[in-house]
């Protein structure tokens, strides 16, 4: 092989380049011999660390409780009118409503940035008790927003007057807070990515699903027979930034929530039957029972008087199709 | 000068000669080794006599003398690129990785603003994010290039390097979503800046850290007296002021014009020495104390102030769920004043004339900040808002932070001046001693081999 390239080279190759040859062969052998060793990797990266939200966690206790337990979720029968003493009173003296509300679901209770406004189903609700306390809720309200795992703990210190986030009515919950009646139905089913080939909760076992801290969401995806693995986060929104950056496989709560995600990203469907009913009622401190009966009354008029359907058909009805105020009963 | 010593034996002459009992069977190795002590048998027995004790005198000397010129005008010399290093490299790095630190604060403060203000972005926020994102890039370039072979630094760079284009890669899907009118933008907005507080801006203050820390054990180090130097050219001195006694007693001749000059080179070496690097050592002080350490306190109440901006405006994006930065905001705000203090006592002139204005700005803003605070509690979260980001009210906190944060800056140029005029002047007081130090030692040596042989030959 050697032999036959410097013969290939001298008739091409004369003089210093002949030599030249000759040295390039020489060093190339020279080279040849002993092992070079593997080339060294400058910079390793192994893996990388996703960023997260901030507060994920994985599954820290069943909040809320079932839906269905042995006690009566029925709230109090409906009062207008503002008694003088009245809690509606002190609201109305003080100028303001003090709503606490969720910025981050989308059609219930998000901020727009496009407008700076709080929007959505629940926002609604809120108008509506400020409507009928101060005549005109305009500067009357302030809105705050809260994490889902705070819903009860800002009722219980008394920091707000009512809550107004997806707020389901359960047993659990009622030791500690008053709800109102029930202002909107809705069910648990599960958000997945459309190419998953995932059609509901029996798919998920093994794989991560999403749900806010202290939701009856989280706690049905934890006792769920196929066993996802819950993975909680502080705000729904903070949900889809999992599942669109591949974190989580599936988001699993209330579908008018699911629905609001889906409506944020094309690539996302509702699949499943519904497995649980979420009863969204109005959060009062307990032991204000003045104002349950008030609030109460203001959704009886909301149910019945067209605010309920055109707000439904507003927000909701586009993605999740046309129906009707739920059926209320008192105790 | 020893070729001139004939009698009586020659001084560590050829082992063959030695009157020693012949070893004609030990290996070279071994007769290499005994070459020394052989030697050193030559000098003692040379010694013995007056001139052999005086050409000893006189190479001892010669040694003494060349040696201290090295030793000298290497620590010189060392100290001198000390110093140059200090001004082209170290003050430079640490300017950058306090810029890495900062603009990422900054960024971070910015892209939150962003976010408060409805509709679309406005252009100088957009400017301001951009222009921060690009200068922690080029800074982190720049402190990268410093960092190899320091291996704690090498690690934070690398921290910041791999995690500042996701960050930047979330802001912008955070405002695609935002765009559309998406609530899951401001989801990714606080993912960013969760990834920015917990995972970049620590690594920042850590690199950050790591590079002032340098910069002052290096001062440290140049501002050191060379006493190992001072102790040679001492001891040359002291030899020669011995060896003219000794000779005077001896010749009954009160002056040897070689040694004479000898002696006054190597007090020249010490007087010079002495004041050049006491000066040099004061300037580098100087630069320390009126430049850097005061550049440092007050890099620190700008970030702390950058970082208590973000809070204010996350407490407003988080819209009541955000105690935790109002908590934050409550732990830095007394960190920023307490520095700002603090760098108060250490300047004055123009840079404490800013100093104060930032204080007065410092005042300003916490003053309205609890009225921002009153207002969102109080339920106007719009006026809240308008006061925190709107840089058209007066008494707003973005007018008041931006009077801060430019007297921070101009004062901390000021340090950096200080400090580079200082350092610069301590550099130029070593002008031309390690090239002097030689040239006197050599001189001193030369003085030292003329005297000696001078006196040899009088045993002729």
């Amino acid at each position: 092989m050697r032999t036959f390239r410097s013969d290939g080279l001298r008739g091409r190759f004369r003089g210093p380049k002949r030599l030249a040859a000759v040295v390039a062969v020489i060093g190339l052998l020279a080279v040849g011999c002993g092992s070079a060793g593997t080339p060294v990797d400058p910079a390793p990266v192994g893996s990388v660390q996703q960023p997260l939200p901030a507060g994920v966690s994985g599954f820290e206790g069943a909040g809320g409780g079932p839906a269905a337990a042995n006690c009566d979720t029925r709230s109090l029968g409906p009062a207008p009118g503002i008694p003088s003493g009245s809690t509606m009173a002190k609201i109305r003296q003080r100028g303001r409503l003090i709503a606490g509300v969720d910025q981050t679901t989308y059609l219930f209770g998000f901020l727009n940035p496009s407008t700076g406004n709080l929007e959505g189903f629940d926002i609604e609700i809120v108008k509506q008790i400020a409507d009928a306390i101060f005549g005109n809720w305009e500067g009357h309200v302030q809105w705050t927003a809260i994490p889902s795992s705070q819903r009860e703990n800002v009722l219980k210190n008394n920091s707000v007057d009512v809550v107004v986030r997806t707020y389901s009515i359960t047993c659990a919950r009622l030791k500690d807070i008053s709800f109102s009646s029930t202002y909107y139905v809705a069910g648990q089913r599960v958000l997945v990515p459309k190419n998953s080939g995932i059609t509901g909760l029996a798919d998920l076992g093994g794989k991560k699903v999403c749900a806010t801290k202290s939701s009856t969401s989280l706690a049905a995806i934890a006792q769920a027979s196929s066993h996802p693995v819950p993975v909680s986060v502080n705000n729904w929104s903070d949900c889809l930034v999992l599942m669109q950056q591949g974190q989580v496989d599936a988001i699993s709560t209330d579908d008018v929530i699911l629905a609001g995600m889906a409506k944020q990203d094309p690539n996302l469907q509702v699949v499943g039957d519904r497995f649980t009913q979420e009863n969204y009622g109005v959060g009062v401190p307990k032991g204000q029972d003045d104002m349950v009966r008030f609030v109460n009354s203001v959704l009886d008029t909301v149910r019945t008087g067209g605010v309920w359907q055109q707000n439904y058909n507003y927000w909701i009805a586009p993605v999740l199709g046309p129906a009707g105020p739920p059926a209320v009963s008192y105790q | 000068m020893t070729s001139t010593v004939t009698r009586p034996a020659p001084p560590g002459g050829p082992v063959t000669q030695s009157p020693e009992p012949p070893e004609t069977g030990r290996s070279g190795v071994a007769g290499l080794l005994d070459l020394p002590v052989v030697a050193v048998r030559g000098i003692m027995r040379s010694a013995r006599t007056s001139p052999g004790r005086l050409s000893v005198i006189g190479v001892a000397l010669v040694v003494l003398a060349l040696v201290t010129g090295v030793v000298g005008t290497i620590a010189t010399q060392g100290k001198k690129d000390t110093i140059n290093d200090l001004i082209d490299h170290r003050e430079p790095l640490t300017a950058a990785s306090q810029e890495v630190y900062r603009s990422l604060s900054d960024a971070d403060a910015t892209s939150a603003n962003a976010f408060l203000v409805i509709g679309t972005e406005p252009a100088d926020l957009r400017g301001r994010y951009d222009l921060d994102i690009a200068r922690a890039g080029a800074a982190l370039a720049k402190a990268a290039s410093d960092s190899e072979g320091v291996a704690d630094a090498a690690g934070k760079v690398d921290v910041i390097a791999r995690n500042l284009p996701v960050y930047t890669g979330i802001i912008e899907r955070a405002r695609a979503n935002n765009q559309q009118g998406f609530p899951v933008g401001a989801s990714y907005l606080r993912e960013a800046s969760n990834l920015m507080r917990t995972v970049i801006l620590p690594a920042a203050s850590d690199l950050y850290h790591i590079d002032t820390d340098r910069l002052g054990a290096e001062q440290d180090d140049v501002s050191g007296f060379p006493w190992f130097t001072m102790i040679l050219v001492l001891a040359l001195l002291g030899s020669l002021i011995a060896t003219q006694i000794y000779l005077t007693r001896r010749t009954n001749r009160l002056l040897n014009v070689g040694l004479v000059v000898a002696t006054g080179a190597t007090a020249l070496i010490l007087l010079w020495g002495a004041v050049a690097l006491t000066v040099q050592a004061v300037l580098v002080g100087a630069g320390e104390d009126d430049g850097s350490h005061p550049v440092d306190v007050l890099v620190r109440a700008r970030t702390a102030a950058v970082q208590a901006r973000t809070d204010e405006m996350m407490t407003l994006v988080a819209r009541g769920d955000g105690a935790d930065y109002e908590q934050n905001f409550k732990t830095l705000a007394p960190t920023f004043t307490g520095l700002l203090g603090e760098a108060r006592g250490l300047l004055d002139g123009e840079a404490g004339a800013q100093v104060d204005t930032a204080v007065a700005g410092a005042d300003a803003w916490l003053k309205t900040h609890k009225d921002i605070r009153a207002l969102d509690d109080g339920g106007s979260y719009s006026d809240a808002v308008k006061k925190a980001v709107d840089p058209t009210v007066a008494d707003g906190s973005a007018a008041e932070f931006t009077k801060l944060d430019d007297a921070l800056v101009k004062a901390i140029d000021i340090g950096r001046q200080n400090f580079l005029d200082q350092t610069r002047g301590a550099d130029r007081s070593l002008t031309l001693l390690p090239p002097g130090l030689a040239v006197l030692a050599v001189l001193a040596a030369g003085g030292v081999t003329i005297g000696i042989r001078d006196r040899l030959r009088e045993y002729r």
